[in-house]
């Protein structure tokens, strides 16, 4: 029962979003609090919510925008909150460094798959990257990916530079703290960022500064679950964010909104609503007063 | 001086209020007697305090009423029914309606032909300032049905054909009897003691002082009083809203005159007793109405700005229903407050008290209770609050019964929601008690194996081995 066991508290921990979460509050961000609800933890065509979630009447949800909000409303789900994601907090706390230079595409193939069928389809998005980039290339593969030694070789052939935001020994048994921070840092040393999906990745690098670019075989394979129009609906609905070059401003503007950076909650909001501890419960605030973190 | 005039109540007085409404009072009353001119009747039950100076004759009912009265210097007292007086006078005082001027003794006669009798004594030139009660105001939408009090021999219906129903045809009424209406105002709370009085050219005007006016006017509830059915101030800032301030006022008073009249400054407009032009009242929506609507576009933002200018302003005290955003443009206005500051988590209480009653509520994840959503609406401006630290509200209200039947119904969706999250919270805790019991019977197994011997041995040496040193420590020590 993969909703049930740790059900809604376990996948607020994604990719150390609640870590995230929990820096920006000034609480303890190597240990966050239990959040008291659901958070979304991914762009979402949905609800805003993972498909196979077990729902407990009650229990909010906080979703990233305000039209995630309107959406999840119209498809009967309440207690939802738009919070804003933990990029754009994270953002707020980690402002670029102006002198920072930017270089090449960072490019995020989708995953999800695997087997076989895909070796094929990475050669042809390999050809179609070096088309299109003109700087050096880094590829980011999901950690599952990285790990598959010939998909890796596939791209490191290729003469990209492949990296994985998340490969830590073992991390994939334990959450990943460091994983927004890398994938940040990765993304400001990179002036594009591409993929073959409008995903998450693409939104983030939007937000952080890097022009988008969504080209390439999107890799559908018969049977992919399609639930809220899928992949044929983000192609139609945000058309204007696919294609090898793209409105930047436009993107921007989209991608501020996703991630709800134009509608971030003051720490002691936030704190309350996730039934945190307040500042003044922390013992190292009782003791000095101040927070060294 | 009192004279019996015929058709007086000798056990029967309408000032004491123990028969029926109490009579007509207060300042904002006596803002408008006070213009009366040459010989004045006043009909019907009046305050005292509300008498003119001057050439007075009062007309009352009850002859218990008449010492109430006989003090006041140059006063006649008539005592009787309205059909039995003559006379002629210049003003003629009847704010408490037409209602209560004939004694159980007179035949019942109409509205119309009361209005006729009263006619009658008005001079050519007099003037008439004549109140009327709103059969349909919001005091009479709000409230219960009350059982018929001792005044109410008959009582007066808006069904009789012979008593104008709503404001229009007050007016049309006043004009066929030929009379000319020179002022008419719409009174909150209440015909007999009203304290805010809005002329025609206030209506006009788009303040949301006017609203905060009339929900300031209405009295505060108490605990003892009977619930009303919905809260009137809601519904009066609703009518307000909508344009019906005139329409769903509880009465009317209206100014008239019989021919060509002396004239006479009349108030523009009477705010908390007080003649009030409408030019110096602050431009714009209450604070309290562009919080609101900013909750329900779900403008959350919109809503963290406008608390927050509230709450570090010298306004953070005053009520948000008390306060004016004077302009259309809620990041560019000034807050005017229209009453004296307070404790300002106490303002914050009142407006979490209103969101919670509006029924704005869910769009918070937390449950609906005062003292959390003021701790989270001091939150939205950054400020760290815990609901504890939140003072109790000085009046808290007493619900209407539309406020305990969605209370009901919130409440038992609570508990619901409760009763699921206790249900996920048993299997997680099942769950979690099952891995435990896995991890023990493990560590079991793995300590009997070679390898957890040996570790356990280890372990259970180095401790003997920590004793010793202790013991010897502890012995070298002693010597």
């Amino acid at each position: 029962m993969p909703g049930v066991e740790f059900g809604v508290h376990h996948a607020n921990h994604y990719y150390g979003h609640s870590h995230v979460l929990a820096r920006y509050c000034g609480l303890d961000d190597t240990s966050p609090p239990r959040l008291h609800g659901y958070l979304q933890h991914g762009w979402n065509i949905g609800d805003g919510m993972a498909p196979d979630h077990e729902y407990v009447p009650g229990i909010p949800k906080f979703v990233w925008s305000e039209r995630v909000r309107r959406r999840a409303w119209s498809l009967g789900r309440r207690e939802v909150y738009v919070v804003g994601s933990p990029w754009a907090y994270l953002l707020s706390m980690e402002p670029a460094a102006s002198s920072e230079p930017r270089e090449g595409t960072i490019w995020y193939p989708f995953h999800g798959w695997e087997g076989q069928h895909i070796i094929g389809d990475h050669d042809g998005l390999i050809r179609e990257i070096r088309e299109t980039e003109t700087g050096p290339v880094t590829v980011c593969l999901y950690w599952q990916e990285f790990r598959d030694k010939r998909v890796r070789a596939l791209y490191e052939k290729a003469g990209f530079r492949v990296i994985c935001h998340g490969y830590r020994g073992g991390w994939w048994k334990d959450l990943d703290p460091g994983f927004l921070y890398r994938q940040l840092a990765e993304q400001r040393r990179h002036s594009r960022v591409a993929s073959n999906r409008l995903c998450s990745a693409i939104m983030y690098g939007t937000l952080a500064g890097c022009e988008p670019a969504v080209y390439g075989d999107p890799m559908q394979l018969e049977g992919e679950k399609s639930a809220f129009g899928g992949q044929a609906r983000i192609v139609r609905e945000w058309g204007a964010l696919h294609g090898k070059s793209i409105d930047v401003p436009l993107a921007r503007q989209v991608a501020t909104a996703e991630l709800g950076a134009d509608r971030l909650l003051p720490p002691a909001e936030l704190r309350r609503l996730f039934q945190w501890p307040s500042l003044r419960e922390d013992p190292d605030f009782e003791l000095t007063g101040v927070l060294t973190r | 001086m009192t004279t019996l005039i015929g058709g007086e109540m000798l056990l029967w007085s309408d000032l004491d209020g123990s028969h029926g409404p109490a009579p007509a009072q207060g300042d904002a009353l006596r803002s408008l007697t006070s213009k009366a001119c040459g010989r004045t009747l006043v009909a019907g039950p009046h305050a005292p305090s509300l008498l003119p100076a001057g050439d007075v004759t009062v007309l009352i009912r009850g002859a218990e009423d008449a010492p109430a009265y006989a003090t006041h210097p140059g006063v006649t007292v008539l005592c009787g029914s309205l059909e039995k007086l003559s006379g002629s006078y210049d003003t003629v005082i009847a704010l408490d309606g037409l209602d209560r001027l004939h004694s159980a003794e007179a035949p019942p006669f109409s509205w119309d032909e009361t209005l006729t009798q009263l006619r009658a004594v008005l001079a050519p030139g007099g003037r008439l300032l004549l109140g009327m009660e709103n059969l349909f105001g919001v005091h009479r939408l709000a409230a219960r049905p009350t059982p018929p009090a001792d005044t109410d021999w008959t009582v007066p219906d808006d069904r009789d054909p012979h008593r104008p129903a709503g404001h229009a045809r007050l007016l049309a009424r006043l004009e066929s009897a030929g009379l000319d209406i020179t002022h008419d105002y719409a009174a909150y709370p209440s015909l007999s003691s009203p304290s805010v009085l809005l002329g025609r050219t206030a209506l006009n005007s788009p303040s949301g002082a006017l609203s905060a006016a009339i929900a300031a006017a209405f009295p505060r509830v108490a605990a003892s009083d009977p619930a009303a059915l919905i809260d009137p101030v809601r519904l009066a800032s609703t009518a307000c809203r909508n344009g019906l301030t005139v329409e769903l006022a509880p009465a009317w008073i209206v100014v008239a005159t019989s021919g060509e009249a002396t004239t006479s400054s009349f108030p523009e407009l009477v705010i908390n007793a007080e003649p009030v032009t409408v030019s110096s009242l602050p431009q714009g929506r209450t604070l309290e109405d562009h919080l609101l609507a900013a909750a329900q576009r779900r403008d959350l933002p919109a809503m963290r700005a406008l608390l927050t200018t509230w709450q570090s302003g010298p306004s953070a005290g005053v009520p948000a229903d008390r306060v004016v955003l004077t302009s259309v443009q809620e990041s560019s206005g000034a807050l005017v407050p229209l009453a004296s500051p307070g404790d300002p988590l106490k303002a914050l209480r009142a407006f979490a008290s209103t969101a919670i009653a509006g029924g704005y509520a869910h769009l918070w994840p937390i449950q609906a209770d005062e003292t959390e959503l003021t701790a989270v609406l001091a939150g939205m401006t950054g400020r760290e609050l815990d609901p504890a630290e939140v003072p109790p509200a000085d009046h808290p209200a007493t619900p209407s019964t539309a406020d305990l039947l969605s209370d009901r119904e919130r409440l038992t969706r609570e508990l619901s929601e409760a009763k699921a999250k206790h249900e996920w919270y048993e299997k997680m805790l099942l769950h979690r008690e099952a891995e435990v019991k896995r991890v023990r019977q493990m560590n079991a197994l793995l300590s009997a194996t070679a390898p957890g011997r040996a570790a356990t041995s280890l372990v259970g040496g180095l401790r003997a081995g920590k004793r010793a040193v202790r013991a010897v420590v502890r012995r070298t020590r002693g010597n």
